[in-house]
């Protein structure tokens, strides 16, 4: 209560979103009650970055997800070819803001590979939540913990629906290119 | 190149703040014994209880309350144990006590026959002279003993309160001590760091609460069978084994060494010497074919060869507290280097 009252009368001066709200904002703590958000809240982890310090490396293994509170993010792969404001040969391909989140896919992979570089554009403030807090809330709080991993399934889902649509959408752009080139020799 | 060079400094200092923070608590601890015991006995008594105030956070209690009525259940519990062993636990000391004279001479009588016996079955190959001393050796060992009583019971009232306090704060401000803890880790360690200490928390919690499992039923089953057949000082010789159990492999031979000597020396009647055996192989059994197929082996990820390697090497280096403690820090120091090779060599590939 007292709590509430502060967040509500003494909010800091700067606006900045605090830890709870991001939470509550977030797809995967959406169906969180007030108090299983300040639970989870207590289990999170919050983590600094300056601009330019990586915060995982493609291959390598990844413990957990994380959430922007503040700044920016700059997912790329490592490719043939290079982008503006990356290093050489890698491409850029999602530049995250505040509220998005990464790597969720380790919440659930066992030793699962970072699929590509995460690193930080400006100095970035983090919200990690990893596997050990993921099974600690299951543990601990199991009616938070399966709505929290409901989401995470419905997320999961719809990124692999995603690629596999994809993946459709390029076969049949590699068919047609095929039958283009079939087509004038018969 | 200037914000690298920033980032590297700042990782330099988390690093040696992190190291630094750890070494000197656990140098406070380990330089004042009661201390140490005492924080060795608390995480004991964490890990035990651990699953018990989860259950009850679960069951909807705050964590302060699920702590504070598991307390309560647990210090009854075991007020009630203390209330009603206790008598009997002292009778048997006492009795004990009386006949200990003649236990050490009958003690020192079966050396020497055995000693006659290897030295007259491999004669011209050994000569052993182990019976000769053995006498004013065990006299000595049991007056020193006697002697380091007083000590022993203030340390021992200071570890049983200082031991619950200590673990009443991990169970109730651990998580958040160590989150604290690991929020000074640099950024590119966090991960691998954070893994690496849930594995252990895990392998840790699992091995301590299957140990003491164990060692309670095997204790209990030699209690419950010596009492059965009227042997004396069942209660002290099922504890006794129950707490022998901890050491692997060796043990469960020394646990069942003091019945089957006591028996010898009061001249205790052959087929009542064999029932003690069946006890002894009885409580084996069971840890053999129940606890340690369904819980212990689950948890010890060690080869056997590798077992009896790491019991050798705690023993030469601490006794009977190395060979008892060998196993866990094994287990935590091959936890350890593994997480290491693999953040630093398999998954940097």
């Amino acid at each position: 209560m007292a709590a509430s009252l502060w967040e509500h009368f003494f909010k800091p001066a700067s606006g900045d979103p605090t830890v709870e709200n991001v939470l509550r904002d977030n797809v995967l703590f959406q169906d969180l009650n007030a108090r299983q958000i300040r639970f989870v809240r207590n289990i999170v982890h919050l983590r600094r970055y300056r601009q330019t310090e990586r915060i995982f490396r493609q291959g390598e293994t990844g413990a957990g997800m994380y959430i922007i509170l503040k700044g920016k993010v700059a997912i790329t792969v490592n490719g043939s070819t290079s982008e503006p404001g990356t290093a050489a040969g890698d491409i850029q391909i999602a530049n995250l803001q505040p509220g998005d989140f990464f790597g969720e896919l380790a919440l659930v992979e066992d030793a699962s590979r970072r699929s590509a570089d995460a690193r930080a554009l400006e100095e970035t403030e983090l919200i990690g939540f990893f596997k050990p807090d993921l099974l600690e809330v299951l543990e601990r709080n199991p009616a938070a913990g399966v709505r929290i991993t409901m989401r995470l399934g419905q997320v999961l889902g719809r990124r692999l629906r995603q690629t596999t649509d994809r993946l459709a959408a390029l076969e049949d752009e590699h068919r047609q290119k095929a039958l283009k080139t079939v087509e004038p020799s018969s | 190149m200037t914000a690298t060079r920033a980032i590297a400094r700042e990782r330099t200092i988390q690093i040696a703040a992190v190291s630094g923070l750890v070494v000197l608590c656990a140098l406070i601890v380990a330089a004042i014994d009661t201390v140490l015991i005492s924080f060795v006995l608390a995480f004991v008594i964490h890990y035990l209880l651990a699953p018990a105030v989860n259950a009850a956070e679960r069951s909807g209690l705050s964590r302060k309350l699920a702590v504070a009525a598991l307390y309560v259940l647990f210090s009854t519990a075991f007020a009630a144990g203390v209330y009603l062993l206790l008598p009997a636990i002292a009778r048997q000391l006492a009795s004990l006590q009386t006949e200990l004279p003649v236990l050490i001479e009958g003690t020192t009588q079966i050396l020497a026959r055995s000693e006659r016996w290897v030295n007259s079955a491999m004669s011209g190959i050994t000569d052993l002279d182990f019976s000769m001393d053995a006498g004013q050796r065990l006299a000595s060992l049991s007056g020193r003993i006697v002697a380091g009583l007083p000590l022993f019971f203030s340390t021992l009232i200071s570890v049983l309160i200082l031991s619950p306090f200590f673990a009443f704060f991990m169970l109730l401000d651990g998580q958040a001590a160590v989150k604290k803890l690991m929020a000074m880790v640099p950024n590119h360690l966090f991960e691998p760091a954070l893994t690496l200490l849930h594995r252990m928390n895990v392998q840790l919690g699992g091995f301590i609460r299957a140990r003491l499992l164990e060692a309670g039923i095997v204790g209990a089953v030699v209690w419950l069978g010596l009492a059965a057949i009227g042997y004396p000082y069942s209660l002290l010789l099922g504890i006794f084994a129950g707490l022998m159990n901890l050491i692997p492999y060796l043990g469960p031979v020394i646990g069942a060494l003091p019945a089957l000597v006591i028996g010898t020396v009061i001249g205790v009647p052959g087929w009542k010497l064999w029932m003690v055996a069946g006890v002894y192989v009885t409580a084996q059994l069971v840890d053999m074919l129940f606890i340690i197929p369904l819980i212990v082996a689950r948890i010890i990820n060690l080869h056997p060869v590798a077992v009896v390697i790491v019991i050798i090497v705690g023993a030469q280096l601490a006794g009977i507290v190395g060979m008892v403690i060998s196993i866990p820090v094994a287990c935590v120091l091959k936890l350890f280097t593994t997480s290491i090779y693999e953040h630093l060599v398999v998954y940097q590939r």
